[in-house]
């Protein structure tokens, strides 16, 4: 099959599978969730036979309409960024499809859970191969509806559905500026093609109102700082769409899309994407210090990695965040599994301070979680310090220290709330009956994690040659020469600094008061602070008091102006006083009489016609 | 001056159809247009449209009236014939017909917006060019598939759409209003 | 024929066309209305044959096929129409339907 073939194939099946579920296996569950593994596994065959056999830039571009100068189309870009992003999103998402089998053997809606996965599927392929910025634009907004739909799969709760909404408004919010973004760029070099927009922009320069635009949407995709408040309350969703669509490749899309328009940002636009990337990183890290939810503990740290994301974007080193992205993909999407594994087994209890001791339980999970926390601290050789520390690298540097204090600062609050995690899950004692009564999840879940968390996460340290195909070599080849170089500097302190200080010294500060958190025992104001509702409060507050007066005013203007004085009295009166004059002439009723008018009208049109 | 079978079977058309629009008795009306469209079709064939002329009459004069007629029997309302002739209703009638009339004179005669051609050669049997006028059935068909093709398709989904419609519209509505 | 031109054709099928539109606008019985209408169709029918005829090509002739098979779909619905009018108002007259108006 010739590549753009099997590119169309990668990326229409799931909307085939889409179609199918939601028109025929609506209440035939368990065929829908079949039928969507079942092609999540073959797109995954096929994007990794790409990625073994293709190399180099393949472009295909279809107009689908022409106006003026401007033509809007349809395409395909896959290039070296694109194809591992393509690799990772599927082989992902495969295995996610299968672990949710298991996951949702007991839910009611599973075909349209499943359905909703494949819709996703289609909208994230369509951004990763996008060649254009509308095409671009298109899946990202079904991404964020299949993302919301997905969140809001348990809607008869009035949280998940509060989420959900949370979700879908506030990627809105950073939507509106990327649109403008999209026409700022059409207007300003007449082209939306990737391709185009990279070789005139080279000559004519970057205005920075483009890269902070379209920035807006990566803002809110990708949950970064000033828009990330949605992300944690995305957690509301099932496990399996937390793993897939908030930690390994929807908000990783963002920074895919960044780095893939990176000749677009001005370097002031980077430079506050450094900074308030490693920021929140810093900051994010230490909140997930104050979750007692191991959902919403990950969900912190899935915004300190987004943040590292942004970091490297902003550093100038797109390879670099792509890498992470993908590094990240894989331990996160691991430990999301591996947290609803242990959820699925301890009967759907998410708090940490009630479970403990499962290592003896569920060694699976536990293994595999273990491996991917490791990775996630960035422990050498595993897959998260060739990513991670590479950043924290490239920001020493470039002599941006308070970067790197920030980025270190990260590193060691990443490395005390994964040892947090690990003490109160799985050491131990079980701190409550469902979880004395924990059992291993069946095949269907601990497969995928095995295959994710040992597979993947650890094997991408050893033999990241092998694992890394030659097609993305290019990206990643940089990097890691840059690693070998620079062993002995800062950034492996900064790493055995975070290991033995965060790490150790959390596994035993958690262990001091088994079934209560330690932190809020010791310093509860400290707990309080980091538990962080400080932006839901600051934008509920600007919402009740700016938006909702600005609302009403512009609603009682609404009533005075348009409806009162347009509708009622000029529109009203007019239509009032023909109203009299034409019901005593036209309008009585009789058939015979409309037809009459209609004649006289007919005939008077014929005599126009005959007298020009 | 036209020939003899054009005179007299105009004649037959415009007298029948004077016919249906006068008669006070529906059914009467509908003898008067079952002969108007035998007259339209003979003057179908004497512009050597024979095949158009044999579905005239079977299509209209065979089904449609038929339908017509079994409908005024099922309705079998009189209210019309009951009150006085109209003359009021009449008078307005014969004004707008004399009017209108006169305008069709004076387009199709007088007005020159027409040449007085009269009507070509004799037209083929068969001809090998698809777009011209030929007596038989099977240029129809060639053109109906060929360049129509559409519009045939279409208008066999009209008639699906006419068919549903009509079943629907005729099923005797669940909780009638007394 | 040698005698009969396009006119003599045109002038019996505006005619016809005329004494309908006529019938349409006089008549107040619903299904004779609905023949008058039936004939204007048919007198449209005829125009179009003899344009077809003098010109020398098949499309006139066959667009009248069409019309005579939207015709009957026609008077199908429009039939079916007014039975379910008459069901419900117990009358065809025109003038007596005028619900609406009131």
């Amino acid at each position: 099959m010739d590549p753009i073939q099997s590119l169309h194939w990668i990326l229409f099946l799931p909307l085939v599978s889409a179609t199918c579920i939601a028109f025929f296996l609506r209440r035939q569950g368990s065929i829908a969730a079949w039928l969507s593994t079942a092609t999540a596994f073959s797109i995954a065959g096929l994007a990794l036979n790409l990625l073994l056999t293709t190399d180099g830039k393949i472009g295909w571009h279809h107009d689908l309409a022409k106006l003026g100068e401007i033509s809007l189309g349809f395409g395909y870009l896959l290039d070296a960024n694109a194809r591992l992003m393509l690799f990772v999103v599927t082989f992902v998402a495969a295995w996610i499809h299968l672990f949710s089998i298991g996951y949702m053997q007991e839910d009611e809606a599973r075909g349209r859970f499943f359905g909703g996965l494949s819709i996703f599927m289609f909208s994230i392929l369509g951004i990763v191969l996008a060649d254009n910025l509308l095409m671009t634009f298109i899946f990202w907004e079904l991404v964020g509806f299949s993302s919301y739909m997905l969140i809001a799969h348990y809607f008869d709760k009035d949280f998940a559905a509060a989420a959900s909404k949370k979700a879908f408004i506030t990627n809105r919010v950073g939507d509106l500026g990327f649109i403008l973004g999209i026409a700022f760029c059409l207007h300003h070099y007449g082209t939306l093609n990737f391709e185009a927009l990279a070789s005139v922009s080279t000559f004519q320069g970057v205005p920075i109102i483009v890269g902070l635009l379209l920035m807006c949407g990566f803002l809110g995709k990708s949950a970064q700082f000033p828009l990330h408040v949605w992300l944690t309350d995305a957690m509301a969703g099932p496990t399996p769409v937390s793993a897939l669509i908030h930690a390994a490749t929807m908000v990783a899309a963002g920074v895919y899309f960044m780095a893939r328009v990176s000749f677009l940002l001005a370097p002031e636009v980077l430079q506050w994407m450094a900074v308030s990337g490693a920021g929140m990183a810093a900051l994010a890290g230490l909140c997930a210090l104050a979750q007692t939810d191991i959902k919403k503990s990950l969900a912190y740290s899935t915004l300190a990695h987004l943040g590292i994301m942004g970091c490297a974007l902003g550093l100038g080193h797109p390879e670099l965040a792509v890498l992470h992205m993908a590094m990240h993909a894989f331990f996160k999407a691991t430990l999301f599994l591996g947290a609803g594994s242990v959820i699925h087994g301890c009967h759907h209890e998410q708090d940490m301070l009630k479970m403990g001791g499962l290592l003896k339980k569920m060694p699976i999970t536990a293994a595999t979680f273990i491996a991917a926390t490791l990775s996630n601290c960035a422990v050498p050789f595993f897959a998260g310090w060739y990513s991670k520390d590479a950043i924290i690298e490239a920001a020493w540097h470039q002599h941006h220290y308070a970067i790197f204090t920030f980025l270190a600062l990260a590193a060691l609050a990443t490395c005390i709330y994964s040892g947090r995690m690990l003490r109160l899950v799985f050491l131990g004692q079980p701190q409550s009956k469902n979880a004395e009564q924990a059992h291993e999840s069946p095949w269907t879940m601990t497969t995928p994690i095995i295959i994710l968390g040992l597979g993947y996460a650890i094997a991408a340290g050893f033999a990241a040659d092998a694992m890394i195909p030659a097609s993305s070599r290019q990206v990643i080849e940089k990097p890691l020469q840059e690693m070998a170089f620079h062993l002995s500097a800062p950034s492996t302190w900064v790493g055995i600094f975070a290991l033995t200080f965060g790490l150790l010294g959390s596994l035993k500060f958690y262990a001091i008061f088994p079934g209560r958190d330690s932190l809020q025992v010791f310093s509860p104001q400290t707990y309080k602070l980091l538990e962080y509702r400080y932006f839901d409060h600051a934008y509920g507050w600007y919402i009740n008091h700016i938006q909702r007066r600005l609302a009403e005013f512009i609603a009682f203007l609404d009533l005075l102006v348009i409806n009162g004085l347009a509708v009622r009295w000029i529109a009203g009166g007019f239509t009032a006083a023909i109203g009299q004059l034409t019901s005593r002439t036209f309008h009585r009723g009789q058939a015979r009489g409309y037809a009459l008018w209609i004649t006289l009208g007919t005939l008077l049109i014929i005599w126009f016609l005959l007298a020009r | 001056m036209p020939d003899g079978l054009f005179i007299f079977f105009a004649a037959l058309t415009l007298g029948a159809a004077s016919l249906l629009v006068l008669s006070r008795n529906a059914v009467t009306s509908a003898m008067g247009m079952i002969l108007t469209l035998v007259g339209v079709a003979a003057d179908f064939f004497l512009l050597d449209a024979y095949f158009l002329g044999v579905l005239q009459v079977l299509v209209y004069a065979g089904a449609v009236m038929v339908l017509f007629l079994f409908i005024i029997m099922l309705l079998s309302d009189s209210g019309e014939s009951s009150t006085a002739y109209p003359w009021k209703q009449a008078t307005l009638g014969l004004a707008i017909f004399f009017f209108l009339a006169a305008g069709v004179f004076w387009l199709f005669l007088w007005s020159g917006a027409l040449p007085h051609t009269a009507a070509g050669a004799t037209p083929p049997e068969l001809s090998a060019n698809p777009g011209e006028f030929t007596t038989s059935a099977k240029s129809f068909g060639r053109l109906l598939y060929t360049k129509y093709l559409l519009p045939l398709q279409i208008s066999g989904f009209l008639l699906l759409v006419a068919l549903v419609g009509v079943v629907s519209l005729s099923k005797e509505p669940k909780n009638e209003v007394p | 024929m040698e005698n009969t031109t396009l006119a003599h054709h045109l002038l019996l099928a505006g005619l016809l066309f005329v004494i309908g539109l006529t019938g349409v606008l006089v008549r107040r019985n619903l299904l004779v209305v609905y023949m008058c209408l039936e004939l204007m169709l048919t007198a449209a029918t005829l125009a179009l044959v003899a344009f077809s005829r003098f010109n020398q090509t098949m499309d006139g002739a066959v667009f009248v096929f069409f019309i005579i098979t939207v015709a009957a779909a026609e008077v199908a619905v429009g039939l079916a129409l007014i039975v379910a009018l008459f069901r419900q108002q117990k009358t065809v007259q025109s003038n007596e339907l005028n619900t609406l108006c009131d």
